[in-house]
This record gives C-alpha cells, structure tokens and sequence, in this order.
C-alpha cells in the first residue's frame, strides 16, 4: 500500500444551475490507494455532490478533480466507469437484465473485457456474495437486501479501482449487513479504495480508517473515526451520534473512544 | 406491563399470500395481545413476517389482499374481516417505509386531507384539524407544499399526520425511519414517543434501530420465518443475545457488552443486562 | 427531489383570471376549440388568437407562455413547408412560385396559415386555463360537474407522476452510464426504462395499500376539501365565453364569404418569405435542441 494519492479534489465548488445553490463550497481533499474512507454528514450537506465529481457524473463549477492524476473534466461517464464503481443506495435503479447472471455480466461487457475473464469474475461474483441460488432468477424476484447485493456484485465484476458504496447497509439486515462488512474487507485486502457514503455509525466505525464530515457544502473534519467520535462540537452539529458503544466509552471512560464492543471489552479487563 | 385493556388481539392467526409461490404462510399461528397505550417494537429479518402481522392490524389483510386466512383477530373488540374500511382507518393508522410511496396529492394539506375525505368529515372539520396534525409533527405553515418538494423526514412525518387526521387510536409503522437521514430519524422517534405519551395512543413499530427501540418501547417482539419467538420487554428479551446471534440480528450493543463480560465472568448483572446507555453508564461505572 | 416542475403547470398569482372559477375558462376553452375548427380563415383565427394574447397578457403569465410557445411554434412552422408545396386542400391549386423542384401554392399557403394559427389558438386559450388554474380546483370543479372521484384521484396522481418519473429515469440512466453503458438510442433506453417502469408498478403497489389504509375504497358519502367558489362574475365569464363561441360559430357557419381561400392572394415574396422563414426557423430549433441533448 503506498501513499499514492488516487483521488484529488482541489478547490472544488459546485453551483446547481437550477435554483442556483452551492452544494460543494471550496472543497479539498486527497484519498490516498487503499484507504476506506468513510463520508459522513446530513441530507443536504453535499456527500452525494461529492462523489458524483470522482466519477464525472458531475463537473465542477470551480477546481479540479483528478482520479488517478487525470482530470475528469474531458472524462465521460462511461469512461470513468472503468476506474470508479458507484453503487447506488437503491439496486432498483441500477439493475434491468433479466438473470442476475446477465447483471453480473453487463457491466464488464460494456468494459470490453473478454468472455473467458468475464466469465470467471462472474462466478467470483456468485461464490463471494453468495448468490448461486438465484443466479438465473430475475433481479426484481428476489427480496431488496439481497437485490441490494446484487447491485454491489455487478459493479464488482467491473473491478474498478475505486469503489463507491452509497449507503450500503440501509435496508439491509443484519445477515446482509455482514456480507457488506465482508466485501470492503475484501476490497481492503486486494487494494482497492472504498469511499463509503453512510449514515450507519456502527458499520464506519468498525470498516472505516478515515471519516469525513460535510456540512452546509463545507468538509468540516477529516481524521480517523476515532478522533472525530469525539469531536463534540463537529457531531453535535451534524446530529451525528457515534456508535452506543462509543457513547458508552466516551462517558465511562473519560473521553476514551472504542469503536467496538470488543475493544470496549479489553478497556474494560484492563 | 398491561398498561391499559386489550385493544388488539391475535387468536392463532395465520396468513399466506395467494401470490406467493410456494404457498407458505408468512405468519403462523401468531398468539399475540397488545394493551391501550403500548410502545411495541417488532424485530426480525426481512421477510420474518413483520409487514404481515403489521397489514392484518388494520385489515388490509385479509380483506384487500388475497391469501388464505386462518384463525381470530380484532381490534377494539371489533373482527376486521367484517368491519367496513372505513371504521377500520378511524380505529388504527398506517405508515410505511418509502416515505415517498404513500404520497399522492399536490399540496400537504390535500395529502392530510385524503382520508377525511374518504370518511366524510366536514370542511369545516378538516380546516380544524388540518394545522393541528401538522403542529404535532412540526411541519406548521407547509400547507402548500408539493408532498415531493419535502426533505424524507418530513414526507415521512407527513404520512404521520395524514394517518393522524382520522384520528386512530393506534398507529403502525413499518420501518418508518429506514429511507431518512440521521435528523429524520430522530424527529421520526421523537413524534412517535410523543404520541405515545402524550396522547396515549398505541404504537406498533418494526424497526432495525435496536439502541432506539430499547430506549422507547415497553414490549419488544422478535419474529422469525413466520412465528413470534420472543415477546417480552426490552430487558427480558434483549438478554436472550445467543438467540439473538443465533437468528442473524443484533441486540444493543450496551446489551452485547454486557452479555460478553458476564460469560468472561468479569461482572454480575443482578437486575439482569443494560439495554440502554443510561443503564450500561450506571450498571458498569 | 427537489426543483420537480410540471412543464406545463400552474403560474401562481393574483390576476382577475387566476380568480376565476376553472368551470368558465373550460367553456372558453371548449368554445375556442370549436371556432378553430370551423374555420379556416386565416384573418379570422389570427383575431381569435389576438384575443388569446390580449389574455395571456392579463393573466400576466407571459414568461411560462413563452416557454411552451417556444417549443410548439418552431415545430408548427413545419405545417407552412409542408402545406406550402403539398396542401391539404381540393384541387384545383393555384401556382405562385417555383423553388427548385417545388412550387409554392396558393391554397398551400391558405391552409398552412390556418393550421399553424388554430393550433396556436387552441394552446394559447388551453395555456390561459391551465396556468392560471391550480390543478386541484380544476379537479375539484370536474368533480362537481360529475367527474367521478376515482377519475380525479388517477387524473391528480398522473400529473404527479410526470416529473417524478422523468426524475427517475435521469437518476436511472445515471446509474447505467455509471456502469459503463454506451451509446444511445434504444440500446441504452431499454435499460433506464426497465428500472423506472418497475419503480412505478412497485410504488402504485405501495400507493395503494397507504390509500386502502386511509379509507380510500370506502363507500358512503365522501367529502371535498378543496372548495372552490362559483360567484356572479364566474357566471359572467361563462356567460361571455357561450355567447361569443356561440355566436361566432353562428356567424362562421351562416356567412358563406368568410372563406377566403379563393381570393384571399398571395404575392410570390411573401410565399418565399414565408417559406424560407419557417424553414430557418425550425433548423434554428432543430440545432439548438440537439445542443442542448448533447450538453446534457
């Protein structure tokens, strides 16, 4: 893992055309290869702007964007998709084919890879979220947690450099729940970066080296989840409440920050 | 922790869905009596039978939807198989989880107003009431409003008060809080607990936010494929984490804690494991 | 979801049409239609249309209007190349000019006129109602008029339903290119429009278990909670509205001499104004669409 930068935003505004309103204001930040970076922040607040920026489905109105040292401004989308993966928040409006094995399929067709890799990234795909039972039924016949799978498997196929998870975990259960936690292991072990839009604090809590908050169109704390759990004034503001084990923590034990019941466990021993 | 009469009651019903293709029930025998002014909180998988039990409350089950329906079921003494929509929907309100999918009209108050209408009441009653629903869930002065201009806490609170107009005793939500943001949820849980204590109205709600439901409810009931296999409150259920583990969901994570430093043996609960923070704060200090 | 407007909606104020009751500016509207349709005088729907700007003005919707005419009138030229050197119209046909392979008609020229002003009559008199009308008192009124409930329900959750699924199938088609979906045409339609069209069928599912919830299939009395006023000057407008149509269609249909296809002349540097005008002036559209398609 080196500290290659991969994501580059410097001095990004974006201005909406429509009702003229500035949802990234003067925006700054590199991601470094392989870090997960968690995103934080309320409805509003400019996390969705942002991210559409790094896979070009936005341009900025002011700054630049740079993924991988080149500058999205000439990039299209379907260019892009190549090194950025973006997995909405809602499968629905991701999936279409008729098998979810077609789904698995479509997006490193688009990537021109050939049959005999596609193939095999297929069942990769299958085995890891554990889909073989309902790889010939149609995406809309199986149940949303697992739709929501799907979703994450088809952009999976496509290996991009960097993923981009929109709130992986909503809807999900708590079985599902674990396979999410399973695949940004997973992607943290083969190198890739994972920049995971959520509200669920357990889940960036335990997965996440890096949390950064927005508000009002600003970035308004980037460090590890550790340090911005207690950072009072930062959470407060954004209605943003730590795990109930941080919570737990950080009022037992003076400011102390645990991001897991486990840890909390060994605070507890010692 | 009957608080008040028995107001819904469950006499070993079991629904199957006629659309469903291998014509299991998605509940089954399902015993269950909730009192006056109960906070209940329904826990489980997707697809454990939590909507199910939630559509039979106000009778859209059996009576819209088609399956095969076996056993008794009331609410206020009345048997929803006979009673009209119409009393039904003064008798129990509904909210559902895509805040967005159960709006329909082009301004808030025609959305509060589609149901007085349905059951008749007066202009005059509707011009009273409107406001007043609104100012419960704090969304005063949208009147207006496009019901799709709204943030998804509100549009979800907008559902609150369009069930509210009819004045329910009983309201069920289903994952209310489950597509809306961290500030959404909070004013979600906080009219919902108002409602609750205030107005003493019975509430039934699915949730996956166990720290909250913890927090708000007197009765958890945990459903797995179909049946109730947990029913007590938070602190009588919480405590059972291995079942927990052992049907995929979680418990607080207080509760965890706790559970794990009992088995280590590193400390004894007496008055059984924390389910809040509150709790765990005092219980470990 | 935010910024969601109806194309053609409703433009909020205060002016002496926005106070009146839908009912009479639908008999206008309705009357209006009939008069385009019964004459083809180009003079005759030219005043008509006149009238419907003098309207436009009062209602002082002028922006909105202009927006929509925008778009309807560059497509409408069309008719005047069109019936320029085809007309629908009976033979014989009178000769004006030649350009290159074509010639230019008389009655061409008569027809296309009329056409382009009836359609310009009809949506300037519908754009009137429909903008300074709020949608629910126009479906309040036509249930009122006997409308049946369920009607107006489906006819509100429609116009509802416009923009959000125009919001969906951008949000859809988004998330294709996002997978790497290329080119355009109906390869790349057919995936934005499975997910969209099963987002709807999920929510009208959804929709109406809420609506079953709140009574919605209940039988009894139903009340209404938009009310909307019918006072003197309503009458008065649907009044004027039914004696002019009434007596305009009277007039058009009694005095045969209104029909001046026949002597009604063109010079030959007007039909080549005209015809070269409409032609660069739907090119002109035609461009500036496809920059804007090809911006998006």
């Amino acid at each position: 893992m080196s500290a290659k930068p991969i994501v580059q935003v410097e001095n990004v505004t974006h201005v909406y055309s429509r009702g003229n309103v500035t949802a990234l204001d003067d925006v700054s930040v590199t991601i470094n290869r392989g870090e997960i970076v968690g995103l934080i922040g309320q409805n509003g607040s400019g996390k969705t702007t942002l991210v559409k920026h790094l896979n070009s489905l936005l341009k900025p109105t002011k700054g630049r964007v740079l993924i991988d040292g080149e500058d999205t401004e000439k990039q299209s989308v379907q260019a892009m998709s190549a090194k950025v993966g973006y997995v909405y928040q809602n499968p629905n409006h991701q999936l279409f084919a008729r098998t979810v094995q077609d789904e698995l399929e479509f997006g490193p067709r688009n990537l021109k890879v050939d049959e005999a890799e596609i193939e095999a990234r297929r069942e990769e795909a299958i085995e890891f979220f554990g889909l073989e039972e309902m790889r010939d039924l149609h995406p809309y016949r199986i149940g949303f947690p697992l739709r929501k799978l799907v979703g994450m498997a088809s952009i999976f196929t496509m290996r991009p450099d960097i993923f981009i998870l929109d709130e992986p975990t909503t809807g999900q259960d708590n079985i599902t729940t674990q396979r999410v936690y399973k695949l940004i292991h997973r992607l943290r072990e083969n190198g890739h970066t994972v920049i995971c839009v959520a509200h669920d604090m357990i889940l960036l809590a335990e997965v996440v080296d890096r949390l950064l908050v927005m508000r009002d169109a600003h970035l308004i704390a980037d460090d590890t989840p550790r340090k911005v759990f207690a950072m009072r004034e930062v959470m407060e503001s954004t209605h943003l409440a730590p795990p109930q084990i941080t919570q737990l923590s950080l009022n037992l034990k003076k400011g102390k920050v645990v991001l897991s019941v486990d840890e909390m466990l060994k605070e507890l021993k010692s | 922790m009957a608080k008040g009469k028995p107001v819904i009651e469950f006499k070993d019903v079991s629904f199957g869905y006629a659309a469903a293709s291998d014509r299991e029930f998605a509940i089954e025998n399902i015993n269950l009596t909730i009192y006056e002014g109960e906070y209940v909180a329904l826990l489980g998988l997707n697809g454990a039978g939590k909507t199910t039990l939630q559509l039979c409350i106000n009778g859209v089950i059996p009576n819209s939807i088609m399956g095969e329906f076996s056993g008794e079921f009331s609410v206020y003494g009345q048997d929803t198989e006979v009673t009209s929509v119409r009393e039904m929907a003064k008798l129990v309100g509904m909210v559902f989880d895509n805040p967005e999918f159960q709006l329909s009209q082009m301004s808030v108050a025609e959305e509060i107003a589609l149901g007085m209408e349905n059951i008749g009441f007066s202009f005059e009653e509707m011009n009273r009431i409107i406001p007043e629903v609104l100012k419960i869930v704090g969304l005063s002065g949208l009147e207006e409003r496009s019901p799709f201009a709204l943030s998804g806490g509100q549009q979800q609170r907008l559902s609150i008060a369009s069930a509210l107009a009819m004045r329910p005793k009983i309201l069920v939500m289903d994952e209310p809080t489950s597509n809306v943001d961290p500030i959404g949820k909070e004013e979600i849980f906080a009219v919902a607990a108002k409602l609750n204590k205030e107005e003493n109205m019975t509430i039934v709600m699915a949730e996956h936010e166990v720290e909250v439901m913890a927090a708000y409810a007197d009765r958890v009931i945990v459903m797995d494929e179909g049946k109730i296999v947990l029913n007590g409150t938070p602190k009588e259920v919480f405590s059972e984490t291995a079942l927990f583990e052992r049907l995929g969901l979680r418990t607080p994570q207080v509760t965890e804690l706790s559970a794990k430093l009992a088995k280590k043996g590193t400390r004894k609960f007496s008055k059984g494991y924390p389910v809040t923070l509150d709790e765990a704060v005092s219980s470990l200090r | 979801m935010q910024g969601i407007a109806v194309p053609i909606s409703v433009v909020p104020g205060n002016s002496p049409i926005h106070r009146i009751n839908p009912i009479p500016k639908m008999v206008w509207v309705l009357g209006i239609l009939v008069i385009s349709f019964i004459t083809r005088n180009p003079v005759i729907l030219g005043g008509v249309f006149l009238l419907g700007l003098l309207f436009v003005t009062i209602a002082q919707i002028w922006p909105s209007y202009l927006r929509v005419v925008m778009v309807l009138f560059p497509i409408s030229l069309t008719l005047i190349l069109l019936q320029s050197i085809a007309p629908a119209f009976p033979q014989p046909w009178t000769p004006i000019v030649a350009v290159g392979p074509f010639t230019i008609w008389q009655e061409g020229i008569y027809s296309g006129l009329s056409l382009l002003l009836r359609i310009m009559c009809m949506t300037t008199f519908a754009m009137v109602m429909i903008m300074t009308s709020h949608p629910s008192d126009i479906f309040a009124s036509m249930q009122k008029v006997g409308l049946p409930y369920t009607m107006n329900f489906i006819l509100t959750m429609t116009l509802q339903l416009i923009p959000i699924l125009q919001s969906e199938f951008n949000t859809v088609l988004k998330a294709q290119k996002s997978r790497g979906l290329k080119g355009t045409g109906f390869a790349a339609i057919l995936p934005s429009m499975v997910p969209v069209f099963v987002g709807a069928i999920e929510r009208v599912q959804q929709l109406s278990i809420s609506l079953e919830s709140r009574a919605f299939g209940s039988s009894g009395q139903k009340t209404s909670y938009r009310q909307v006023q019918f006072g003197f000057k309503d009458a008065l407008v649907l009044a004027a509205g039914a004696l002019f149509s009434g007596a305009m269609t009277y007039w058009l249909l009694v005095d045969k001499t209104l029909d001046w296809s026949r002597t009604l002349t063109f010079s030959p540097a007007f039909a080549l104004i005209l015809f070269f005008g409409a032609g660069i002036g739907f090119l002109l559209f035609i461009a500036f669409a496809l920059r804007l398609v090809l911006t998006a």
